[in-house]
């Protein structure tokens, strides 16, 4: 072992705060389970289990907003440090953020703001599944539960491809088990059969594409393996020709394609999606694709950036052509295949995987963009939309189940008659999931599609505005099947043998957050609009500091690497870069489209120069 | 350091041996062959990765450790990943009485 190994500031462990009060809660939430199981019967042992579990999800609420509170306050202190923190903390928590743990995780407003929704959505998602019995082992399901979002948490946190494959495994394998937790049906094992095969191969796939790119640029670390790859020159950007590249690059496409489900690796979907108890399947089509979109970007949109190239060709010098086929394909086949559903879940499966194609034009502008940190934002904005959306919708689903065994769409037969203000609420998701104007997802997908037509080369001009015309198009189709659902509601008789109960709190909470989150941000889209795309800038520029610098190429012999990195052109890389100042957030669009004139008409204007503009002196 | 061996071998077992556990999972229609062809592909990321490790210039002051590590880490997600895949696998033999992949269809479309 190398004796100046760097040291790990323990101060660091502040910022995982939230994760560690989540990973310990699941080991309480097992030992109180395994205290009450003799005393308390299965539903008594639901409802007692459920509400300490909501307990920790406060708790770690609590935390990452005081967190989040302590480092803006602390950030915002003009003279010295704060006085409020002891001298050590203070000094910590005053610097500008960046990457911790030897620059494996980010610390930033990016970090911040995905964990409170993330625990948010796990509180719904609790609630959500107290409210009937699907299962006996309500201590191992809610504990799976807490695992996964720390899995999420720490997934949407990771500046380095160790780190980010491990949280991976740690959110997919907790979703994997709890999918096949709903024991009175067997399409439950069958789903979570299917979610785990498609699911490890997938990973197999991913963590052969990373092996590669560590052996071509000789590091994990997003910065530095931009860094090596942008260091070849604009001549010899993209892919063409790099054979070993182009491999690792479409390898780590399939495994995140899997993720997110896009066609054509989206088959698990609609079957895990379906055998899926309906909160696990919020988990699974909220936390999980928010968690995997950001890991996405940061991969693509950080690490991966020197190998995009702005191109018209069908499968051009960069990745761009493939992202954009892949998300035309998606969102394509994605509403087509919704509209022949009657399962209500499998619908919003397919649903869900349209939506991941819309998502893919937002990387897709994103990642050619010269307002790069714009459109990751917008994306970011959609996400959090949709997830929300979605978290309302799946309640439906489960109240469906409780109340009627099936889940299809007929079974919301006169639902409009029964219980109008719940309908009404449904109504409002169903218009935002189709991007009516005065909902949050017509702004979400107004955002996005602007971004994407917003673009300064002529060479991706077409491509995206084919692309944004598709989308559009694809948003009419989506309609049909979201207004099949209202029909059902508000124009068809109530039938069947068993009536729909009144809902009960754990289902009414979801819709109604849902609701509110949908409305509000759909007549006020500006703050969350403002705060994704700030924060869309450090989760796509941090600097991870440790060994950024210290990078190797490997040379094997008959083996050809990347050359070098060119030590004039590597910033000088600290712990704590400090690219992150709040005044450069906001200028970072000024600051890419200026560098991006600085380089004249030349082809690469990107996010590479406009880095170097902020982090150092500008290049001449 | 220098071996006989050249990094290319490796690189080309790693390769195969990817190859063979992806074929596995594609045609073996028995849940617990498609689970070891899983595991013979995550074997050969980690060939990759130490066979990459190996050949990297160490550069002074910290060594690429992460090549190495997370090759352990792989090892351990793939111990966890067959605990899991094995539990399911159970689940669902249990209710259909059979292992073979292909009998678990009660969803499509």
């Amino acid at each position: 072992m190398d004796p100046n190994l760097p040291n790990v500031d323990f101060r660091d462990f502040w910022f995982l705060a939230p994760a560690i009060v989540l990973a310990v809660w699941g080991l309480v939430v097992l030992l109180a389970d395994l205290a009450l199981a003799g005393r308390l019967s299965a539903p008594d042992r639901r409802r007692t289990i459920g509400w300490l579990t909501l307990a920790g999800v406060a708790l770690a609420l609590l935390a990452a907003g005081v967190l989040v509170q302590v480092q803006l306050l602390a950030q915002a202190e003009t003279q010295g440090t704060p006085r409020w923190l002891s001298p050590s903390l203070a000094e910590y928590f005053s610097r500008p953020g960046g990457a911790i743990f030897l620059g494996t995780l980010s610390a930033d407003l990016q970090t911040g703001v995905f964990n409170v929704l993330f625990i948010v959505l796990l509180g719904l998602v609790v609630w959500m599944s107290m409210a009937w019995s699907f299962t006996e082992e309500w201590g191992e399901y809610f504990a799976l539960l807490t695992w996964a979002a720390v899995g999420m948490m720490l997934l949407a946190a990771s500046e380095e491809l160790v780190t980010l494959f491990l949280t991976l495994e740690t959110m997919t394998i907790c979703l994997y088990l709890s999918t096949a937790f709903e024991k009175t049906r067997r399409r439950s094992a069958e789903g979570g059969l299917k979610y785990f095969v498609y699911g490890s191969v997938s990973s197999a796939l991913f963590l052969f594409g990373l092996s590669l790119l560590y052996g071509l640029t000789g590091t994990t670390q997003f910065e530095a393996i931009r860094e090596v790859l942008a260091s070849t020159g604009p001549e010899a950007r993209g892919l063409s020709g790099n054979v070993a590249g182009a491999t690792a690059f479409l390898l780590m496409l399939v495994g995140f394609g899997f993720k997110i489900a896009a066609v054509p690796f989206h088959q698990w979907a609609p079957d895990a999606y379906e055998g899926a108890p309906a909160p696990v399947t919020a988990w699974i089509a909220t936390g999980s694709k928010l968690a995997s979109f950001v890991a996405l970007m940061k991969v693509f949109l950080h690490a991966l950036q020197p190998w995009s190239h702005p191109s018209n060709e069908f499968m051009g010098p960069g990745w761009l052509g493939v992202i954009v086929v892949i998300s035309a394909v998606t969102m394509t086949y994605g509403n087509f295949a919704a509209l022949a559903q009657r399962n209500f879940k499998r619908m919003l499966a397919y649903s869900s995987i349209a939506n991941a194609g819309y998502m893919l034009v937002g990387v897709a502008a994103a990642s050619v963009s010269t307002r790069g940190a714009e459109a990751a934002g917008s994306v970011l904005f959609y996400l959090t939309v949709y997830a929300f959306a979605n978290i309302g919708a799946f309640a439906v689903a489960a109240w469906l189940v409780r109340d009627r065994k099936t889940d299809d769409i007929d079974d919301l037969n006169g639902l409009g008659m029964q219980s109008p203000l719940l309908a009404i609420c449904i109504l409002v998701l169903m218009l935002s999931l189709i991007g009516i104007p005065p909902f949050a997802g017509f702004f979400g997908k107004l955002y996005m599609f602007m971004e994407a037509l917003d673009q300064q080369h002529a060479e991706t001009r077409l491509t995206l505005i084919g692309l944004v015309a598709l989308g559009l198009l694809n948003s009419v189709v989506s309609a049909f099947y979201y207004v099949r659902v209202l029909k059902a509601m508000f124009l068809r008789e109530p039938g069947g043998a068993k009536r729909l109960g009144p809902a009960g709190r754990s289902i009414e909470i979801p819709i109604a957050l849902g609701t509110l989150v949908v409305i509000v941000f759909g007549v006020y889209p500006g703050p969350l609009i403002s705060v994704m795309q700030a924060a869309a800038v450090p989760m796509l520029t941090t600097s991870a500091g440790g060994y950024a610098s210290m990078i190797s190429a490997p040379s094997g012999t008959g083996y050809a690497p990347l050359p070098p990195p060119d030590p004039k052109a590597a910033p000088p890389a600290s712990p704590k870069s400090p690219v992150l100042s709040p005044e450069m957030a906001k200028n970072y669009g000024a600051l890419m489209k200026q560098a991006a004139a600085s380089m004249g008409p030349s082809p690469p204007p990107k996010a590479a120069p406009a880095k170097k503009a902020e982090g150092q002196p500008k290049a001449p | 350091m220098a071996s006989d061996i050249p990094l290319n071998w490796f690189l080309y077992f790693a390769a195969a041996s990817f190859s063979i556990g992806l074929v596995g999972v594609l045609i073996r229609r028995n849940a617990i062959a498609v689970l070891m062809a899983i595991e013979i592909m995550l074997n050969a990321a980690n060939v990759n990765l130490v066979a990459f490790w190996r050949y990297g210039n160490a550069p002074a002051g910290a060594g690429p450790l992460p090549g190495v590590i997370l090759a352990l880490f792989v090892i351990t997600v793939a111990a966890a990943e067959v605990a899991v895949g094995i539990g399911l696998i159970l689940l669902c033999y249990r209710r259909w009485h059979a292992a073979d992949v292909d009998r678990y269809d009660s969803m499509s479309g």
